[in-house]
């Protein structure tokens, strides 16, 4: 593993019981995924790729095989290393952009520096430039009830991009989007991408995400069938 | 941080308001029940003092002995120079002197032979001094069926029962026919003045009311009584005070060695009030018990709910990095907090209403239509410092372990698990 390699998986292997029997969401992956890329797990629902991305994101671990998550072995961590590495270094995107409802726009990009006890006037700058990267600074003061689907899921990138993490994982971010937003937002992250060196690991089955990607990896039945680089 | 989740819990009603007001809700029901069941055992305590006990009460060692067989032959003599001693030494208390007696009453026709014949407990009270309060005690007036008040002498107010029974008239003459303090006989005729109803089947069975001077005529008993009661003057039975003042008593005016030498005992060494008055306490405790339990569940329940509609907010600040004991751990103290908010709340309100309860009480004389009964029909709250704090175990309890069981759920499960129910 180099110093670039910020994901690396060898013979990943997940299972789920089910019944007396097992599952097998994820069959012997290998993948390896550098710095910057911007990057989708490509499949049809049900291949593997909230899986996938739920193990590179430390929120489970794998039943055989191994994988390192910017040197750390995630099926070795306990909770509150999970916890750590989660916190610094990495950016959650979903599919329902699960804001929480009570707080406003700042406060919930706000919540992840809360939680690395940055102190306050830093915070305020890290918010508002994280608002004005996803065009919603006049935004700020309002409540998620109020906002576009659209608008949603540009605060759910702020708050995982607020904090500068190495790498942002999306759970097939435009689900929910209507085309015009998906395009909006995908160019959000391209620049991001860009200008932060920020790493982004798309699960989608979106074709308007894969014509943004820059790697293809294709899932079909918990396994690796085709890992292609677009120029 | 805290702020944070404080601004949070404040503005999620579902988080913070609703459970406030069911927590405050049972918190009032526990706080009422607790201070009603206490005046209620006040009560009975009460009315024991005034018909029979006192808050303190003064006889002769050997009287005391065998009280239950009313025995006057052994009671108390130069009875106001004990009045004066005790009035002097007892301030907190007002003291005054009773006869209860047994004996016949016995009904004669125009030419004086026998018509009808009972036998009946008897009561001698002071009746006719200018301050004595023991027609408020005993609620003659009140209890009155036919007649007045007995305030001429040798008047008597007799049970309603019993008057039927011997077909007795207001203005009437009984007979009394007893023993008199010597062993003698006595025998004295009295006038119905009026009939009351005694509310207790025992007394309304044959008991009589009369003044204590014409009974110390009576029965030989000069400048003597059975018993002086004691009653405290602004208050209910106050166990301290009273065991002090028994204590100082008998330390300066009773001789062990002195069987007619004077002996005060409180109301709870009497006739097994004391027993009672724990029976009643782990009643009391029981029946609070059983309700908070049921309060608890109840809140729990909301705490659960609670638990549960945030499974979403779980998972979120789990995938922002927050540690699961760090998320359990705010939300028990947020429980804590809306436990503490709706006790207090519920608290506040539930004494409000148990003092109100404590001032008019409940009139159940509506409930026995025209019944005058001699124990009280207004029952009464009774607050209590422990009705200021009793709320606050379910309250602060029941959110609390409600919190912490729904709580344990979001640590069981698998943090993927947890993350698959933000998906919609
Ligand atoms: N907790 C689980 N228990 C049992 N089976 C599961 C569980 N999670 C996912 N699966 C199964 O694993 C497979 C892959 O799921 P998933 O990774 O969510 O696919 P995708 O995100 O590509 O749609 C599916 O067939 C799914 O039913
Ligand atoms: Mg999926």
């Amino acid at each position: 593993m180099t110093a670039s390699e910020l994901i690396v998986t060898k013979k990943l292997t997940k299972q789920y019981p089910i019944g007396g029997n097992f599952f097998t969401a994820l069959r012997e992956v290998d993948l390896c995924i550098d710095q910057c890329e911007f990057t989708g797990i490509v499949g049809p629902s049900g291949s593997g790729k909230t899986t996938l991305l739920n193990i590179i994101g430390a929120l489970d671990a794998p039943t055989n095989g191994n994988a390192k998550v910017l040197g750390s072995e995630i099926g070795k961590m306990n909770h509150v290393e999970a916890a750590k590495l989660r916190n610094q270094y990495l950016g959650f995107i979903f599919q329902t952009y699960n804001l929480l409802p009570v707080y406003n726009v700042f406060e919930n990009v706000e919540f992840p520096l809360l939680l690395q006890h940055i102190e306050s006037s830093k915070r305020v700058d890290m918010v508002n430039k994280a608002l004005e990267w996803v065009g919603l600074s006049e935004k700020a003061k309002s409540k998620p009830a109020q906002l576009s689907g659209g608008e949603s899921q540009r605060v759910a990138i702020a708050r995982a991009i607020v904090k500068q993490p190495k790498i942002v994982l999306a759970d097939e971010p435009t689900a929910n989007l209507d085309a015009q937003n998906s395009h909006h937002i995908l160019k959000t992250m391209v620049t991001l991408n860009e200008e932060l060196g920020t790493t982004f690991v798309f699960s989608t089955h979106d074709e308007k995400v894969i014509s943004y990607l820059r790697r293809k990896i294709k899932l079909s039945d918990g396994e690796i069938v085709d890992d292609t680089i677009v120029n | 941080m805290t702020k944070f989740l404080f601004l949070g819990l404040l503005r999620d009603k579902q988080k913070s308001l609703f459970p406030i007001i069911i927590v405050s809700v049972g918190v009032v029901l526990t706080t009422w029940l607790y201070s009603w069941m206490l005046g209620v055992f006040n009560e009975v305590i009460e009315g024991n003092a005034r018909f029979n006990n006192g808050h303190l009460k003064v006889t002769t060692i050997a009287y005391n002995e065998i009280s239950s067989q009313i025995p006057n032959d052994l009671c108390l003599t130069e009875v106001d120079k004990l009045l004066e001693t005790l009035r002097a030494e007892h301030k907190e208390y007002e003291w005054t002197p009773r006869i209860k007696f047994g004996g016949m009453i016995d009904v004669p026709d125009e030419t004086g032979e026998t018509r009808a014949q009972a036998p009946i407990i008897g009561f001698a009270a002071d009746l006719r001094s200018e301050f004595s309060k023991e027609n408020e005690r005993l609620q003659i007036s009140k209890a009155l069926v036919k007649g007045k008040f007995p305030s001429q002498s040798n008047e008597i107010v007799i049970s309603d029962v019993l008057a039927d029974n011997l077909e007795i008239n207001i203005g009437d003459v009984a007979t009394l026919i007893g023993v008199s303090a010597n062993g003698g006989m006595a025998i004295h005729n009295f006038v119905v003045s009026g009939t009351v109803q005694f509310g207790m089947t025992a007394l309304d069975r044959g008991a009589l009311i009369a003044d204590i001077g014409d009974v110390q005529y009576a029965m030989d008993m000069e400048n003597a009584a059975g018993e002086i009661l004691g009653f405290l003057k602004n208050g209910m039975f106050n166990e301290e005070l009273a065991t002090s003042n028994k204590e100082i008593f008998n330390k300066n005016h009773s001789d062990a060695g002195d069987e007619f030498s004077p002996l005060m005992v409180t109301l709870l060494d009497q006739e097994g009030l004391g027993d009672y008055l724990i029976y009643a306490k782990s009643a009391g405790g029981i029946i609070v018990s059983i309700f908070v339990f049921a309060m608890s569940i109840v809140l729990w329940n909301t705490g659960l709910m609670s638990g549960i509609r945030r499974y979403g907010e779980v998972g979120v600040r789990l995938a922002m990095g927050e540690t699961k004991g760090h998320i359990y751990k705010s939300m028990l103290v947020e429980s804590v907090l809306i436990g503490l908010v709706g006790s207090f709340i519920g608290s506040m309100i539930g004494v409000a209403v148990s003092f109100y309860f404590q001032e008019y009480g409940i009139d159940i004389s509506s409930t026995f239509k025209n019944s005058t009964l001699m124990v009280n029909d207004v029952i009464r709250a009774k607050v209590t410092a422990g009705s200021y704090y009793i709320g606050f175990i379910p309250g602060v309890l029941a959110m609390l372990f409600g919190t912490a069981i729904s709580g344990i759920g979001i640590f069981r499960r698998q943090t993927a698990t947890l993350f698959k129910e933000l998906e919609v």
